[in-house]
């Protein structure tokens, strides 16, 4: 990838220019400087370090732009343009671009000839200037980095969901919405400090920034709960699923050269908690995982404040326990620590009489009295929130909610599960234990953990429904055009499209076909159903995208949380096993786990 | 599989029952310099690792090289194996490789 721009490469244009138009033109690379939106299109000043020419790209680039492709600063390859003259300025001339491509990302500055030349006059000398590398204005950089005034050049707010380890440079703007204490470390280089904090842009997505040492020192202070910051120059890799807290697929560094700005005086936005709700008789599958859940329920009880001895430093911390209930007509209790058990816990006792609707955001699922739920440093209570979610529970609950009767989730699933203590690796089985037991789950479902590879998925089965955009029920075809939900007794023009799917499963012991819903078959497949719908159509014949995909999905392996229930197919009653949780595999934690069946065999012996 | 030279999967008490032999083991990096590299076995032990290391080594480093001494080996293959690296499973390994399933390594 070439990494400079083309000397000279204004004047080659310019003198092409007069030129029919069948000619092949010199491709020719120049320096994006001062884009701005005029109408729907763009103007920009062609750069090649020597000369600048005032340029526009017609609105068809707009994607292209939007999405950081082309960028103030970056380099861009012009593969077809005009020359045109700028009415009533015969001398001055305008470059219309019709195709172009990225080259390379912003630069820090604008290409400069070594030598100055007067601003858009061509230098009539033969000599050849040099202008400047990337990566020579990038090492010349670093060294006198003028923050506040560079990223006032680049400012151009990208959105959070946008940004990928491949991309240039971006700045974006975002709330901290939760801010960790600094913590210190020894390893084997030395001693550090470290922080991090949750970021969440306009759009309610969210990401966390870790910083270290020197950067931890310099911006602890800076990040301060609940204010707006311009952020650029961090760097962003694969989030690590094990320790994940926020939903991205990405997290982010800061180093002492990342810039970070506080938005002052600007118009402030409040992002909006997502929540991403499991009901209350699911919870079986996340406990013990690293995953935090959000929950919503009505508030049954709220009890007295305790006092909990930590283990690890003997404070003395609050607790306070409620129950919630939900439409699947299960309880479950979750501990609220410190100031949500004093504070907020309070005022849920005071208004416990009236049922409240709490939905909490991020909370840990233990395995203390079958499944349990406890709050965490960034959890996040809303008491009433004004959400479809809040309404709905608020009117089940009056209608018939509470005369119902309901049972805590915790002792179903312990009591079948036949022991006290369930994680993913104690209650871990091979798939054997259920080809091996047809009585399983005969009363109700028991849930297990396993490690299995996708063996097979056939590919001519029906993988998918339609589904309402609001509520994911099953929409039908309306008789004129769209989708009717029944659901929700209203129309939608789109729809989209859910996975239901049998898969196959293969260990070493054995196979068993699984069911999976929407959100496990897309972190086995590796996609949305409507991405795979896509690929589908997309391509006739044998070995078509479609294909490739499901084979790529074969023969991977996960660790699968699983229900085993019986249910009834022509008055026959089957097994039937439905994937409840997806996780990549932590191979260290197998490898444990297998140490350990080694060392029980040999003693078993 | 090649096995014309098998290099025995070692931690640091281990490596006397092989001196003169091939071995392989993964280390913490304490120091280096140019000619060597002073490692923490996974069982707790000092290694001194001669021989040309990389460059940059990351926290984790495996060597495959001849044991020179109870706790010297001159390697041949250094390869990082990153920051994060479970040394305990690689020490059971280790003591599995060299006890009643020995017959199962090469
Ligand atoms: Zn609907």
């Amino acid at each position: 990838m070439e990494n400079s721009v083309t000397q000279n490469g204004i004047a080659t244009v310019l003198s092409n220019q007069s030129t029919d138009s069948s000619s092949v033109r010199p491709e020719i690379v120049v320096q994006v400087v001062d884009l701005k939106p005029v109408g729907n299109r763009y103007t920009f000043n062609a750069n090649d370090g020597k000369m600048k020419i005032k340029a526009m790209l017609p609105a068809t680039f707009r994607s292209d732009i939007i999405s950081g492709k082309i960028q103030n600063l970056g380099l861009i390859r012009l593969l077809d343009y005009t020359a045109n003259d700028i009415p009533g300025k015969s001398e001055e001339k305008y470059l219309l671009v019709t195709k172009c491509e990225a080259v390379a990302p912003p630069l820090d500055a604008e290409i400069k000839a070594e030598i100055k030349a007067s601003t858009g006059i061509m230098l009539k000398s033969k000599q050849e200037f040099v202008a400047k590398s990337a990566s020579q204005i990038i090492n010349e950089q670093r060294a006198n980095a003028a923050p506040a005034a560079r990223m006032a050049i680049t400012r151009r707010v990208h959105p959070l969901v946008s940004l990928n380890p491949y991309q240039g440079s971006w700045t974006i703007k975002v709330r901290v919405t939760n801010k960790a204490v600094m913590r210190t470390y020894k390893n084997a280089r030395g001693e550090g400090c470290v922080f991090n904090v949750e970021l969440t842009d306009e759009e309610g997505t969210q990401i966390q920034a870790t910083m270290f040492n020197a950067a931890a020192r310099k911006f602890y202070d800076t990040f301060q709960m609940g204010k707006v910051y311009y952020i650029s120059r961090g760097s962003l890799k694969l989030a690590n699923k094990q320790f994940k807290t926020v939903q991205n697929d990405y997290e982010m560094t800061l180093n002492e050269n990342s810039e970070v700005e506080e938005a002052r005086s600007e118009e402030m936005f409040i992002p909006e908690t997502k929540f991403n709700f499991v009901p209350i008789d699911e919870l079986g599958a996340y406990v013990n995982q690293k995953e935090l859940i959000d929950v919503i329920g009505v508030v049954q009880s709220v009890s007295p404040t305790m006092s909990i001895r930590r283990k690890n430093d003997n404070e003395m911390i609050p607790k306070r326990d409620i129950t919630l209930a939900d439409e699947t007509k299960k309880t479950v209790v979750v501990s609220l620590w410190n100031d949500l058990a004093t504070g907020l816990g309070q005022e849920l006792l005071d208004m416990a009489d009236n049922y409240p609707i709490i939905a909490i955001k991020s909370l840990k699922v233990g395995d203390f009295q079958g499944v349990s739920l406890s709050t965490v440093s960034r959890s996040n209570v809303v008491i009433n929130p004004d959400s479809p979610e809040a309404a709905k529970l608020k009117s089940w609950y009056d209608s018939e909610g509470k005369e119902t009767s309901m049972s805590t989730i915790g002792s179903g699933i312990s009591s079948s599960a036949n022991n006290g203590s369930r994680s993913m690796y104690s209650d871990r089985v091979c798939l054997s234990h259920f080809t091996s037991n047809p009585s399983l789950g005969e009363e109700k479902p028991v849930f297990f953990s396993t490690r299995a590879y996708i063996s097979f998925i056939k590919p001519d089965q029906t993988m998918w429904y339609r589904a309402c955009k609001t509520c994911n029920k099953k929409v039908t075809e309306a008789m004129d055009s769209g989708y009717w939900c029944e659901g929700c007794q209203k129309k939608d023009e789109e729809c989209s499209l859910r996975y239901i799917m049998a898969v196959k499963a293969s260990d070493s012991t054995g196979e068993a076909w699984c069911f999976a819903f929407n959100d496990e078959a897309e972190k086995i497949i590796g996609c949305t159903a409507d991405e795979l719908n896509k690929l589908k159509s997309s391509e006739e014949g044998e070995a078509n995208e479609f294909q490739t995909k499901l084979k790529e999905a074969t023969w991977s392996s996960h660790l699968f949380r699983v229900s085993v229930s019986k249910q009834e197919y022509n008055s026959e009653k089957r097994q039937r096993i439905t994937v409840k949780g997806v996780s990549p595999i932590d191979f260290a934690a197998e490898t444990r786990l297998l140490l350990q069946d080694i060392s029980k065999n040999k003693t078993s012996q | 599989m090649d096995t014309s030279s098998p290099s025995a999967f070692v931690n640091g008490a281990l490596l006397r029952r092989y001196i003169g032999q091939k071995v392989r083991t993964v280390v913490q990096v304490i120091g280096s310099d140019m000619g060597s590299v002073v490692g923490k076995s996974t069982d707790d032990l000092q290694i001194f690792v001669k021989g040309s290391p990389p460059a940059s080594t990351t926290t984790y480093l495996e060597v495959i090289g001849i044991a020179e001494s109870e706790n010297s080996i001159r390697a041949e293959t250094w390869t990082n194996f990153g920051i994060s690296f479970d040394a305990l499973n690689y020490n059971e390994l280790c003591k599995l490789a060299n006890g009643e399933f020995k017959h199962l390594f090469i």
